[in-house]
């Protein structure tokens, strides 16, 4: 393989997500200690495969392994689902269920936006971070997150629908 | 189209995933039907406000030290196939290379020769060991430059008393030392530095009496080599490049 266009070596490609990384462990694993030793983890899995990675996004490619690394860590750790137990079905809602207006989204707590996302499933969760956070496009989300692509928006769906009706939920349970 | 299915074309339509016609379609219906119109309010209030950079953690500067820190630097300029500055994909190469031709001589030399080489297990496990102290907090236990503090301190903590010498004067100070476990027995790991490398040097006796550094396959990226020094087993882990190891390997068996 000729190198004349790949000499760009793994540290100049994958360093720069580093951000992209670590925001997407520590919003999985929920602490800065734990999301620190998942992206570690997976920077060094990523350098062992690096003969894996053939173009395209490095930053979609990067957050796969820490996705896999952060699942595979609260796996371990704290004894959550995997993601392939994970039975969307028995999470219903949408956003006009929850019945959350804009203006109320705009003058929300942050720290009550962070909550109600800190409490969704992971994999809710994720798509989020990948999606409204990190700016994925749903290629790159269904790449990083295992998803069939059409999956992607329903899941996102679903997730944006729990999402909102935390917060609306925070916002009733505060003004009483 | 109705409202059951804007519901979840709207995310593709706020996301801008759908493609010129049908986000036509949704735009038209929005316009004709105030619950989805306010749902979709709603939706983009949510993202303007999960962009906003409070809601983004940024890496702490000191795991991308570490992390900087522990990822091999260039590999080894010095022979053949490994000496262009070269890409990690061909690193991936050069790794699978050798490890093509060992798995082929694995399959015609004797089968004892089946079982996994000594040296390369031992190396795979050196240069773990290494990784492992570069990224974690552990790199030292006693940090010292002195080696009249860093020797004494392994008494007691060993069933042997490491060979410690300073190389600052040749460029490689000592910085520390830690107790390791490798080859399932405790073993001295002494720190050196060399710029911004850091340098692991395993160290336990043994029986064995080969003299001659013996560069190992490199390891991920690491440079390995292996020596024997005054009755001592030793094995030098860095990612820096193999002539400076080299050089420093040469210190060490000079001074044991």
């Amino acid at each position: 393989m000729p190198d004349s266009s790949k000499d760009a070596d793994f540290d100049r490609i994958f360093l720069p997500h580093m951000d992209a990384a670590y925001n997407l462990a520590r919003w999985l694993v929920r602490d800065d200690h734990d999301a620190q030793d998942v992206v570690q983890d997976a920077y060094l899995r990523a350098l062992r495969f690096a003969g894996g990675f053939r173009g395209g996004d490095p930053r979609a490619w990067i957050l796969a392994i820490v996705r896999n690394t952060a699942f595979t860590w609260l796996k371990r750790n704290r004894g959550s689902n995997s993601p392939a137990e994970f039975d969307e079905s028995l999470h219903h809602g949408d956003i006009a269920d929850a019945g959350l207006e804009a203006d109320a989204v705009r003058s929300a707590d942050a720290t009550m936006i962070r909550d109600a996302l800190n409490e969704l499933s992971e994999e809710f969760r994720e798509v989020i971070v990948m999606r409204d956070i990190e700016g994925l496009s749903y290629k790159e989300i269904a790449n990083a997150a295992d998803l069939p692509i059409g999956t992607v928006m329903s899941r996102l769906a679903r997730a944006r629908g729990r999402l909102a009706k935390s917060i609306k939920e925070r916002i009733t349970r505060e003004s009483t | 189209m109705n409202c059951d299915d804007v519901r979840i074309l709207l995310h593709g339509h706020l996301d801008g995933e759908l493609g010129v016609l049908l986000d036509l379609e949704i735009e038209q219906h929005l316009e004709e039907c105030p619950n989805c119109a306010r749902e979709f309010a709603t939706l983009r209030a949510m993202r303007t406000r999960l962009r906003d950079e409070t809601f983004r953690f940024e890496a702490p500067p000191e795991l991308k030290e570490k992390i900087r820190r522990a990822l091999p630097q260039a590999p080894p300029r010095a022979n053949g196939y490994a000496s262009r500055r070269s890409g990690f994909v061909p690193r991936a190469i050069q790794f699978a290379v050798p490890l093509a031709v060992g798995a082929m001589l694995a399959l015609f030399i004797a089968p004892r020769a089946l079982r996994p080489n000594e040296n390369d297990v031992l190396a795979r496990e050196v240069v773990a060991s290494h990784v492992r102290s570069m990224m974690g907090s552990h790199l030292m236990d006693v940090a010292s430059t002195d080696q009249h503090t860093v020797k004494p301190w392994f008494n007691g903590k060993l069933d042997f008393s490491p060979h410690v010498t300073d190389f600052a004067k040749q460029g490689f100070p000592l910085v520390g030392g830690r107790l390791d476990y490798v080859d399932e027995r405790p073993v001295a790991a002494l720190v050196y530095q060399h710029g911004k490398h850091v340098i692991n040097v395993f160290m336990w006796p043994s029986a064995g009496t080969a003299t001659s550094a013996e560069r190992i396959q490199p390891e991920q990226g690491y440079n390995v080599e292996q020596l024997m020094v005054a009755g001592m087993n030793c094995w030098v882990v860095s990612d820096l490049n193999q002539t400076e190891l080299k050089a420093f390997t040469e210190l060490i068996r000079a001074h044991g």
